[in-house]
């Protein structure tokens, strides 16, 4: 009888950690590898419209199709981009090939996961064609650990209709654009939509001489920064005639613009197909942006695709990243001007110079200021956004605000 | 003495079966409970930099010390207990006179006690984003105070009224979950006490006040401590409010909020946002035997 007992609870027992254990062991069983020869590795990036998404499946089916024996698995990472790629790289789970924002590059190249190029790069890959300043924001010590696959520049997108009711020119100077938006400022519109964030914010920023970082620590509670930045607060809380999307009810400037609240808006290329999908019936011209003291500025924005160091396919990761930055596949995802091509032939040969709206956002190229700078520019940006904000609100003096966060952003750079 | 190792014996194969049964239970608290919060407490102590070649490099007690010098944590701190002193008692009254106003044998409660519960359903990613199009300048809210008369705000962009929005929000999708349970608190209470004090000649309201509030007083004990302990882990309004970045002037950044920044975000950080994180812990414990030791847990009868 006692047996009995002992062995009925004996085999309940070994039931339940028998479930347990094929409940784990059913998790370990789906690491099966593709069959034959064939390759398979993972693409990862952040999701963008129907119309993009159709463009990079076009390039990814040629590059299959040119490489018969390599299998591409697109995944796509919908938001906190860079948080999921942190976890995933920790983790060892990470895709082989990854989208990589300038912004965020010196720092996850200084952590060693990210694969240096140099040994792939053949001749004929011509590494001299890519825009120089785009290429240096994925270097470090002169070794490359990605390619930049497109870019953004600013504009300045303005309403016609607005400026002929008004009858005012396009402002080449910011002077005119203060001028030009007291003019347009009426009836529930303002004259000029502001992103009053860093990455917008910084060509201005440094347009008197002050450097926003400054031996990889912030640097913007300089006078000279706040000088700089100082007619944007002051357009906005004394002329009135600046805001930002949220005081207007819209997420970003493009919706402010598109919506008819703002007259101008400073955004980049990603503006123009949203505008043409969601705002057809808005009429509206694009400029190069308003030199300062003379000088022209912009921000150009760009990613790279690059390979994660731990992948186990590396010459097939390579030939995926050799045919999307290459001038076959670069001409394909960037056909339809939804980004820019970082190379200068595929960029000569679409020929977006000439086209009317994309024509001042090709201009700026050359005297852009790519949007990246050293590891800590992720932490910078966060400090500065959070207290700039207040300032541009009224709420608080500029240089208030930005000493402070400046002294809040290096307490947590540290060292 | 043959009885006594008799008992022994018997007791000692009745634990071993149910520790038996237990164990699944036991083995996957320690895995995901017990052992992570083990390991906080390890990182807690290190600076950690765990992207490339993992690093652990002993600090001390500095990742402690440096909190009280950190700005941004001083203000999610301040934020956070902000927060807490002014949901937690309103959503408490709030559901206190919802569930006595459910309980009071109006027609058609039990519709309305379904419909008030129908927030608590809601994730709260979701009502989140709803609430947002409500707050936008040109939303719900806004139409209806100047419909009134009343001044308009941005509520998600300006930072003086940021974490008013999200705190309205929040009190508004917790109060009808402890509705529920003041509702069936208020069951267990004897109908006759109440007959009693009518025939003493009480009205409503002082029915209300000297029967209903004391016979609820152990749940309302359970309430307060089960809404500091959700107050003071504000995640995930604040995140999707903010997009992550605790703004605007970091006005909606929480301590949860804070150590998911430093955990994620930065580089290097992940030993301090442990310590964050155990210092919270430590915080919410002291509100928590504050608030028992303000309450006196005693039967009515």
């Amino acid at each position: 009888m006692k047996a009995k007992k002992w062995l009925a609870a004996l085999g309940v027992t070994t039931m339940l950690v028998g479930g347990l254990l094929s409940g784990c062991s059913g998790g370990s069983s789906g690491s099966t590898e593709g069959s034959g020869d064939t390759v398979e590795i993972t693409l990862a990036g952040w999701g963008g419209n129907p119309s993009e998404t159709r463009l990079l499946k076009e390039a990814l089916d040629a590059f299959e199709e040119k490489n018969p024996t390599i299998k591409v698995k697109h995944e796509v990472i919908s938001d906190q981009y860079m948080d999921v790629m942190k976890t995933r790289l920790i983790g060892g789970e990470a895709p082989d090939v990854f989208y990589l924002d300038a912004f965020e590059a010196p720092a996850l190249i200084e952590t060693g996961v990210l694969e240096p190029l140099d040994d792939y790069v053949t001749d004929e890959f011509d590494v001299e064609d890519f825009e120089q300043p785009l290429l240096e924001a994925f270097q470090k010590d002169g070794v490359t650990y990605g390619f930049p696959k497109d870019y953004s520049t600013l504009a300045l997108f303005y309403n016609k209709k607005m400026f002929e009711e008004a009858g005012v020119e396009v402002p080449t100077t910011w002077d005119e654009v203060r001028e030009v938006s007291k003019e347009l400022t009426k009836d529930g519109v303002v004259g000029l939509g502001v992103a009053p964030e860093l990455a917008r914010m910084y060509y201005i920023a440094e347009s008197l001489g002050g450097e926003v970082v400054k031996d990889d620590k912030a640097n913007f509670g300089d006078d000279k920064v706040i000088e700089a930045l100082q007619p944007i607060i002051d357009q906005r809380n004394e002329d009135k005639t600046a805001a930002q999307a949220t005081d207007v009810g819209a997420n970003w400037g493009g919706e402010m613009f598109g919506q008819e609240k703002a007259a101008m808006v400073i955004e980049g290329n990603w503006a123009i197909p949203f505008l043409e999908d969601t705002f057809p019936n808005v009429d509206y011209g694009t400029a190069e942006l308003p030199t300062i003291n003379g000088e022209q500025n912009t921000m150009a924005y760009t990613v790279s695709y690059v390979m994660n160091a731990g992948s186990e396919k590396k010459e097939a990761s390579w030939k995926l990243i050799e045919f999307l930055t290459g001038p076959e596949g670069m001409e394909i995802w960037t056909s339809k001007g939804f980004a820019l091509p970082t190379r200068k032939s595929v960029a000569e040969k679409l020929g977006f110079d000439q086209d009317e709206k994309r024509a001042a956002l090709v201009s700026g190229a050359s005297y852009a200021t790519v949007w990246a700078n050293g590891v800590n520019l992720p932490t910078i940006m966060n400090n500065f956004n959070n207290q700039f904000v207040s300032a541009f609100l009224g709420q608080r003096p500029l240089d208030e605000a930005l000493k402070e966060a400046e002294k809040q952003a290096n307490r947590e750079i540290g060292e | 003495m043959k009885k006594k190792r008799t008992y022994s014996k018997r007791s000692l194969r009745e634990a071993t079966q149910g520790y038996s049964f237990m164990a699944p239970t036991i083995f996957v608290l320690a895995l995901f409970i017990i052992g992570p919060i083990i390991y906080a407490f390890f990182l807690s102590f290190h600076k950690v930099q765990l992207l490339g070649t993992a690093t652990y490099q002993f600090v001390g007690l500095s990742n402690f010390t440096n909190i009280t010098d950190d700005g941004r944590a001083l203000r999610a701190l301040w934020n956070t207990f902000k927060y807490v002193i002014i949901v937690v008692p309103i959503q408490t009254l709030l559901a206190l006179i919802l569930a006595a106003t459910l309980n009071a044998g109006l027609k058609g409660q039990s519709i309305f006690r379904i419909v008030y519960f129908l927030p608590t359903l809601t994730s709260s990613a979701v009502l989140t984003l709803i609430f947002m199009w409500m707050y936008n300048q040109n939303g719900l809210v806004n139409e209806i105070l100047s419909a009134v008369g009343l001044p308009t705000y941005n509520w998600i962009g300006d930072p003086s009224v940021a974490l008013i929005a999200i705190m309205i929000m929040n009190i508004w999708a917790t109060a009808p979950f402890f509705m529920v349970i003041y509702l069936a608190a208020l069951q267990d209470i004897p109908e006759s006490l109440y007959e009693a004090a009518e025939l003493d000649g009480a009205n409503a309201f002082k029915k209300f006040i000297y029967i209903t509030v004391p016979n609820l007083r152990p749940v309302t004990s359970f309430v307060v401590i089960m809404g500091l302990i959700g107050t003071f882990q504000l995640f995930d309004q604040s995140f999707i409010f903010s997009g992550g970045s605790g703004g605007p002037d970091n006005s909606t950044l929480t301590v949860v909020l804070l150590i998911y920044q430093y955990a994620f975000k930065s580089l290097g950080t992940m030993g301090y946002a442990a310590a964050i994180a155990v210092m919270l812990s430590l915080v919410i414990l002291v509100a928590t035997l504050l608030q028992r030791k303000f309450s006196k847990e005693e039967s009515l009868y």
